[in-house]
Order: structure tokens, then sequence, then C-alpha cells
């Protein structure tokens, strides 16, 4: 052992100094924002534009599906999770006479990686906004085109890193929790 | 021979070889969009850029011969920035809309952009657009001009190869397009070559379309099921349907080449009225039942008859496996000789046609054929019987001289590249022949055995019945006698009307014996596997390998005639339909009624299922292994690509099935044991090679002759000669017309009509007649006629034929609603049908 005594250890240990500094750190997250969120009773997180969450079927400005079916998604999914089959419809469903017949994503098996966005000539597919996917019917993972189709809850033009306030839906399928983004906070994360 | 330098690599070559073959050989990378090795050179793409050392300007490698001592650039950076200048060029116009097109994944120039093209284009203008929207050429091929790269393939090949030059090129530079006449295909023969060819996604198969990208499919490389050419192609299938068949290039006689048939016929495959169950009467009804069931009623009522009371007639469609095993299970299990495997032809013809053309002596290809010096096409409506044989002997008699003669009633496409057109009035093949014997030895030639027989025939009689010029048969028996070697190319007419064989034959003895010609004859038939159920001894008269059986059973014909007079009890018919294809529609009807027992496998419900007990659901080509001999005598494996509909089976099993009800160790249980049990029993297929040469070469003649099959040694006892006496001579006054019949170039027998993309081709019959009656009559393409025979009557489309013999009428034999054997009644060869205008 040294044979050097101490003296400033000593002073630290009778004034209780580290405790006081452990309490100063409660004190001040005590006083701080909060950063957890009151989900889903109060708010809701809205991702960032970038956010990759379950897929999004987009429209032209005019309403015709983007979507030309060219698979190329379906070709450059690492998971093999996008079945694409195309069909002829001149009637200007889309924005050109090849649509798509069946567009199904299985999401239990997609990773996410967005690759499918970047593949896309036609920026039809996006991974949109949507992070609640958890369910309790396997069967309810698998998406197909009509449901993809309709508009995304959180507009393209909302920049998005933002609480909004959230509010129950009851739908057919269950209870949702939306985000009311006309009642949003900014929180740095 | 001359040596040239390519990227300092030295290679000898031979002469007027391109640089681009050369520079293929020595294992340079040379891209092309226009270059097509049996198509005539044009140097239009660009693509093919070289730089010869001492030459200012780049060279079209296509169109330029190698000379000794050239230096040969392929990639130096001059090349290399020209093949990226070409490829902005053909962008510059190009639609670009690769998602929509359904060449994208195995297009040419997506390729090759990606190979050699220029990151970015400079072009800014608006692009040159042909017109908005994609156009309907025909029921099967859709357009798109503006992805075009004015390679003009499809133009050549359509002239070259397919002989009927509706595609042309229209404007100049980058404003040619390559289309047909008002953009409509009336005359073409909707084979989809110029698909085929297409490096972009211009020409496009309207069956196909925005059904599938090339990565989604899977495929099997099968052989067309549909005329005994033997065409490889691959099929491909998404999701259980087949979507799509092609062929490659530089594989199989076909090459890159198919017809209509082969192109857009294999969706039969997937038609909702497959059947999918057994099927067993009960109280009088069709009922849906059990394998196991109907395989019970099926062993119960066969064992009550004795096997000579027992026949059976087999697809030439089924694979030669099934058809060992179906004759196996006759001769062997139900001690039955009653085996046949066509409704339409008398098995005595048979076995003299399989005589006279030497089918015997083994596997003859076509390649070898058309080297010989004179070749003579009779009996044949090769353009649509055989079209791809057509391909190629048009594509090899524009290269070479040689003497073709064609001798037909019909006018048909291949006349135009033939030196001698022959038209001799219908079924008069034999005294044709005899005419040209008869012309041969003018000379006294040594006398052979054959001569003597015609000794009491002249040959006035001969030139007046066939309706041909003495002038005419003296200038084709001159061609035969100035030629090294010759080819006779014989057809179904043949076996319609067996009269004609024994000329055949006394021809062969001639040019052989007399002349001392080297001669090669070569069968063309109509069913992918007529040649291989005849050698693997589905027939009457012979066995397994032509070898010689005990007693003669019953033929088709004999069977039916047998169980009118009840000595015929049970019939076991797999995939054939008697009552709609027998030339006698009544009596196979009556005869097909007065059975006890009559099973029927089949893929459809056809006339014949209809009348039978059981009705076993069988399986397409597409759905099973094996192997075909195509008309050469080259044995081909078929490959499973996907598993039949619903309950039905593979023909092969069932079979075995039925077998092993009677015997448990009928067999041999799969595809490959029991052609190993072939080769042990027929010596011709002891040494077949059944691999699959995919080696490309450059002049597309891959001739894979470990294929072919080889000479039998055990025809001990010999062929009958056919017998059947001489045509009938009738009174021709209240029918003008001789009935002819065969297959439509869209059509062939009942795989044809349930396929919808070929019955939207054609989907009812139609009457052809010559343009001479035609002009008589008043009666133009389309116009509604009645067709009137002594047994049957019906009404129908004209279709005109220029060239045509006069006095023959043409019906397909394949349409269900317009049974054409119905004209025919049995015991009077040929029939005679009047024609009369409609409204």
């Amino acid at each position: 052992m040294s044979g050097k005594f101490d003296i400033v250890g000593l002073v630290r240990k009778v004034i209780f100094s580290d405790f006081a500094r452990g309490l100063a750190i409660t004190l001040k997250y005590n006083v701080s924002r909060s950063i957890t969120l009151k989900y889903p009773d109060d708010e809701k997180w809205v991702p960032y534009v970038r956010f990759r969450g379950a897929h999004t079927l987009n429209r032209d400005p005019s309403g015709k599906e983007l979507c030309v079916a060219c698979e190329l998604c379906a070709k450059a999914c690492p998971t093999k999770c996008i079945t694409v089959i195309p069909e002829e419809d001149d009637t200007g469903r889309g924005i050109a006479d090849r649509v798509a017949k069946v567009w199904k994503v299985d999401l239990v098996r997609c990773m996410f990686c967005g690759f499918c966005e970047d593949a896309c000539p036609t920026r039809a597919i996006r991974l949109g906004r949507e992070y609640e996917l958890a369910c309790t019917d396997i069967s309810s993972t698998v998406r197909f085109k009509d449901a993809l189709l309709k508009p995304q809850p959180i507009h393209e033009g909302i920049a998005g890193g933002v609480v909004a306030k959230a509010r129950f839906e009851k739908t057919e399928a269950g209870i949702r929790v939306v985000a009311d983004t006309g009642i949003i906070k900014k929180r740095a994360l | 021979m001359v040596t040239v330098k390519i990227n300092g690599k030295e290679i000898t070559v031979a002469d007027n070889t391109l640089i681009l073959e050369a520079a293929r050989d020595a294992g340079c990378e040379v891209p092309t969009f226009c270059y097509q090795a049996d198509l005539m050179g044009l140097g239009s793409c660009r693509m093919c850029l070289v730089e010869i050392e001492g030459q200012k300007k780049l060279q079209p490698s296509c169109i330029t011969p190698v000379l000794h001592g050239m230096s040969i650039l392929t990639d130096s950076s001059t090349v290399t920035a020209a093949r990226a200048g070409v490829l902005e060029f053909l962008l510059a116009n190009h639609a670009m809309d690769c998602p929509v097109c359904d060449k994208a994944g195995e297009c040419e120039l997506q390729d090759m952009v990606y190979k050699y093209g220029p990151a970015k284009g400079a072009h800014a203008e608006t692009k040159f657009k042909f017109h908005e929207k994609d156009y309907v050429l025909s029921p099967v091929i859709i357009k798109n001009s503006n992805r075009c790269v004015q390679c003009t393939k499809c133009v050549r090949v359509c002239r070259e190869v397919v002989g009927v030059g509706v595609l042309g090129s229209v404007g100049r530079g980058d404003h040619q397009e390559e289309t047909s006449f008002l953009k409509g295909l009336l005359d073409c023969d909707q084979d989809g070559n110029c698909i085929e060819v297409c490096p972009v996604g211009c020409f496009m198969r309207l069956p196909y379309r925005y059904k599938a990208r090339q990565w989604d499919l899977k495929s099997a490389d099968t052989v067309c099921p549909y005329c005994a050419t033997g065409c490889r192609m691959v099929i491909e299938e998404r999701d259980g349907v087949v979507v799509r068949a092609r062929a490659q290039h530089g594989v199989g006689v076909n090459s890159e080449t198919l017809c209509s048939r082969g192109r857009f016929g294999f969706d039969f495959i997937g038609n909702a009225e497959r059947l999918t169950t057994p099927l067993v009467r009960k109280d009088g009804v069709l009922v849906p039942s059990t394998w196991e069931e109907a395989v019970a009623v099926i062993k119960e009522n066969l064992s009550a008859f004795e096997g000579s009371r027992i026949g059976g007639v087999a697809s030439p469609r089924l694979t030669n496996e099934e058809l060992y095993l179906f004759q196996k299970l006759f001769r062997e299990v139900l001690g039955s000789p009653n085996v046949d495997s066509s409704a339409r032809w008398d098995s005595s013809g048979v076995e003299a046609f399989i005589k006279a053309a030497g089918m015997n002596e083994g596997g003859v290809s076509v390649f070898d054929c058309m080297d010989s010096d004179a070749v003579f096409i009779i009996g044949s409506q090769v353009s649509e019987e055989n079209p791809v044989t057509d391909y190629i002997i048009r594509r090899i008699s524009s290269g070479r001289r040689m003497n073709l003669v064609i001798a037909s009633p019909r006018a048909m496409k291949l006349d135009s590249s033939a030196q001698t057109v022959v038209r001799h009035n219908p079924a008069t093949e034999g005294a044709l022949l005899k005419a040209i014997i008869l012309t041969l030895n003018e000379n006294k030639l040594s006398v052979s055995a054959g001569i003597n027989a015609i000794k009491e025939t002249k040959l006035t009689d001969c030139v007046a019945s066939s309706g041909v010029s003495l002038e005419v048969i003296k200038r084709i028996a001159d061609g035969l006698k100035n030629a090294e070697s010759i080819s006779i190319l014989v057809g179904t007419e043949f076996l319609r009307f067996p009269e004609g064989i024994d000329g055949l034959d006394l021809l062969k003895d001639v040019c052989r014996k007399s002349l001392g010609k080297k001669l090669r004859i070569l069968p063309l038939l109509d069913r992918c596997n007529q040649r291989g159920a005849w050698e693997m001894g589905v027939h009457p008269g012979f066995g397994t390998g032509y070898r010689a059986i005990a007693g003669r059973g019953m033929g088709t014909h004999a069977m039916l005639e047998a169980a009118t007079r009840r000595g015929l009890d049970a019939m076991y018919v797999a995939g054939v339909d008697i009552a709609s294809m027998y030339p006698d529609a009544g009596h196979a009807r009556e005869a097909l009624s007065a059975l006890k027992f009559l099973v029927v496998q089949d893929m459809f419900l056809t006339d014949t299922t209809r009348l039978a007990d059981v009705v076993l659901p069988s399986s397409a080509f597409a759905e099973k292994d094996g192997a075909f001999t195509n008309q050469e005598g080259r044995v081909q494996t078929i490959a499973r690509l996907k598993n039949p509909p619903g309950k039905a089976k593979r023909d092969g099993d069932i079979i075995r099935a039925i077998g092993q009800s009677f015997e448990r160790s009928f067999g041999p249980d799969n595809a490959s044991l029991v052609f190993d049990e072939i080769r042990r029993e027929a010596e011709m297929y002891k040494e077949v090679s059944l691999v699959f040469n995919n080696k490309r070469n450059i002049d597309n003649k891959l001739d894979n002759k470990e294929a072919l099959v080889k000479a039998s040694s055990a025809l001990a006892r010999g062929f009958s000669a056919w017998n059947g006496g001489a045509p009938s001579s009738e009174e021709t006054g209240d029918y003008p017309f001789t009935l002819m019949t065969g297959n439509h170039l869209f059509h062939s027998g009942a795989l044809s009509s349930n396929s919808a993309s070929l019955s939207g081709l054609l989907r009812a019959a139609v009457v052809e007649i010559s343009n001479e009656d035609a002009d008589e009559m008043g009666v133009k393409s389309g116009s509604l006629v009645r067709v009137k025979g002594m047994t049957h009557e019906s009404d129908m489309k004209v279709i005109v034929r220029r060239g045509s013999k006069k006095g023959v009428a043409f019906i397909a034999e394949n349409f269900a609603d317009t049974p054409v054997n119905r004209f025919f009644s049995r015991g009077r060869s040929g029939a005679r049908v009047s024609i009369t205008r409609l409204g």
C-alpha cells in the first residue's frame, strides 16, 4: 500500500461530494424535459421522411398508379418478399398500359432495406412511415396493392422528426393509434 | 487459308471468313445487333466496327472478309469510343421504356449499353416517335417501333428463312420502320421468328404480353409436340402456367426458328377444359371417380375378354417410353397382337411406307439430305406440315446450287425455292414416280426385278393419270440422272394413299441399284413421335425395333371393322380421337359404340372419350419425361416442367398402373429405366445418345448425329408390300373437286384445336381451292361456300391459293365443328366434293 495520505479523498468523503454529484444528475433530469413519449395515450412519434417503414404505392398527381409492374423491386429484394404480376390495362389506370395485377409484400420477411425503393424507376414504391406492425394474426402481414395504394396517414410533405398528438381510432381491424399532425411538438432525440 | 493477327494473336482461318467470325474464333468479343450467321450480311448497325491497321476508317467486321496478313484490333480506344458512340445514337430515339417493355432483362440493347455504352447521352432533343401506342400486327404479334434499332433481322428472317416476306422496311435513317403493309399481317405465317430474332422489344408475343419477366420463369429444354421435325425448344412457366416457348440460337435442327404451332401452340397445356379426374360410366353417364376404381373397372372388364379380342390404339404423340410400355402391355400382359398408332392410316400401308422410305436403315439427317445434288420432295405439304423443315430447305437451297423438285397438287411457300414445281393430280404420286422411272428406263437400264414389275405399265397411262406433262417428267428424270447424290423427301400423302408407295420403292431401287446413285430418303411426318411409335413396335405387323413378330394383329382399320362385326370386345385408346380422325366418321362411331368396353386416355373430352366406359385423364408433353424420335430418326428427350392438373397422371404411369393390376412386376418404373430396356430390345436404339448437345456453332447446322437411330438388322421377315389395289376411278360429274386433307399451318390434330392462340389464328375450317377454280366460280378468299360430298355437306369460308392444281379442294382435318372425315367413306380411296357459292 502507498504510504501517502490522501487528504483530498478524505475531504471528498466527508462532504459526500460523489453523492451530491449523483444527486445533481437526478436533479437535472428531474427538471429537464422528458424523453419518453406518452404513447399511445397522448403522444405519437412521427418519423422523418427518410424513415423506412411499411411499403406504400403512390399515384401521380392525376391519380394514376405510378407502378408499371416492371418487377424490379421484386428482383432487387434480398429477401424475395415482393411479388408482382403485371397485366395490360390501357384504360388509364396507370401511367403506362402495363399495371400491376398483383402487388404483394410479405412484411414478415421484409428487412426494410429499401432496395425496392431504390430500384423503382417510377418512384411508385416508397417505404412509408408506418411502424406499428405488431400483430396477432400473421396473415395480416401480407399486404396487397389495394391497401398499399391508399393515401398515407402522414403526408409526404411533413418532414417528420416530431411528436404529434395521439388519439385512438376504432377500425374493423382493431384499435389504431392515429397521429394528429395538426398538433405537434418538436422534440430533440 | 489465310493468317491474320487479331489483337496481336495470330490465327489461321479459311478464305473469305468474316473478320467477325475470325475474331470470335480467336476468342475476342465483338458485339453485334444486325449480324446473324444464316442471314444475309448487312453491316447496318455498326456495332461490330473494328480497326484494321493501315486503314484510316473503322470497318464493319460482319461484312468484311479477312485478307492475308491483316492486323485487326477489336478493343482499341478508337473502337470502344466508336461503339459507345453508336449506342448513344441508337439511344437518341430509343423509347427507353424498359420498365414497361417485355424484353427488359433479356434485351441485347440493355446488355450492350451496360457493357459498352456511354454513361451519359448528349442528346437533349425530343425523341422521335413512330407512334404512341403499341400496335397489334396479328393475333400473336404486337409491335412497338419506338424501340427499334433498325437491324432488319426481322425483315431478313421473314424473307430468307420463313420465305413469306410480309415484313419490310419503310422510311430511311432513324425514321426507318420495319413493319408490314398497312400494319397488318395478312399472309403471315404467324411463326413469330421476327420476335425471336429481334434484339430489342420491338416485336413481341401478344399471348405473353405483360405476363412475366425473364427471371421469373422456370424453364425446361424440350422438343416441340406438333410435327415430326423435332424442333428443340425451351418452354417456360410462371406459377405453374406455361407462358412462353422459344427456340435458342444454334441449338437443335431448328436453331432459332419455330413455326406458329411450336411457338404459340403450347397453351393447350393450361386449357381449363383439361380432364382432371378419371371418369367411369355408371348407368350410362360418365361420373367422376378415383384412380383405384377406374383401374379396378378396367382390370375386371379386360380380364373377361380373350386377348385377341382386345385392341389398342396409342397416339404418336406419346413418348417412346410410353409407347413401348403400351405395346408391352398388349403383347405380354393382355396377350393381344392388336396395337396400332394411328387412326388415319392403314397399317399395311404404313409397313410398305417404312420399307420404301428405308426407315429401318437408320436415321437420315435433313442436313445430309440437303447436301445432295438433287432433292425431290413428293407427297408432302412441307410448308404447312413441317414448317421448320421448310425453313431448313429454303435456307440451304438458297445458299448452294442444287436441283430442288417439288411435286404436290397444292401450291406451297417452298415452290419459290424450287427449280421444278410439279402439279400432279391428288393421290397420283405413284403414277408420277412410275412415269419418272419409265423415263429413266428409256435407255434400258440394267434391268432390275423392280422394273420388270412395271414392264406392262405404259408411260402414257402414268402421264395421263398424274396430269403432268411429259416434258416436266423428262426434266425431273434428267435432273435425277445428272445428280451424283439424290435425296427424296416423302410425305404423308403416301400414307393417306398407299397406292403410290410401290412407285417410291421402285424409284429407290432404280436410283440405288440401276443408276448407282447415293440416295437418301427422309420421311416427312406430321406427328412428333410417329417414327418413334413405329420403332417402339406400336404396329400390328412388327415389334420393337421393326422386329418380326409371331402373329400379325389387327390395325385400326381392322379393329373397327371387327368391332362392327362383334369380333372385337374391348379397346384401349391412348390419346387418339378415333371418332373424329378416322376417315369415315360414321363407321368409326358405330364401331366404337359396338364395343363392349372402351377405355380412353386423353387430355380433353373428345368425341371418342364421350363413347368410352372409362376415361383416364392424361398429361401433356410439358408434364412428363421421355424421348421423341423425330422424322429423321433423331432421338431427343423432353423434360418435365410442371405437374399434370388435378388428378391427371402421366400416360406412362397410367399404362403402368393398368399393367401392374394384371401383373405386379409390370414395368420398368421410370422413363430412364424403360429407355434402358428399349436399348436392350431394339438394336437401333442401342447406341443412341440422349445427351442434348447444346453447343452452338457458326453455321447453325447443329447436326447431332449421335442422336440418330442406327440401322436395324432385325427385319427378318421383311415388310409386307401394299396390296390395296389401284385407286378407284369414279364418275366425277357431280363432284368436280378431289378433296384433300392434312394439316393446316396453324393446326394439326387435337392439340392445336385446344390452343387458344392457334384457334385465334384460325377458328373454323376453311376450304382451299386454286385460283383458277375460284375465278370460274367467281369467289374470293373469305366468301362462303357449301362443300357437298357424297356423305356429308358443310358450309365454310373459302381460301384461294394461287398456283394450286385445278379441281383440288383442301380442308384441314382437325376442326371439331367441321369434321372432314365425314366426307370420306371407307373402301373408297379419297373423296370427291362439289363446291357451290353461297350468297
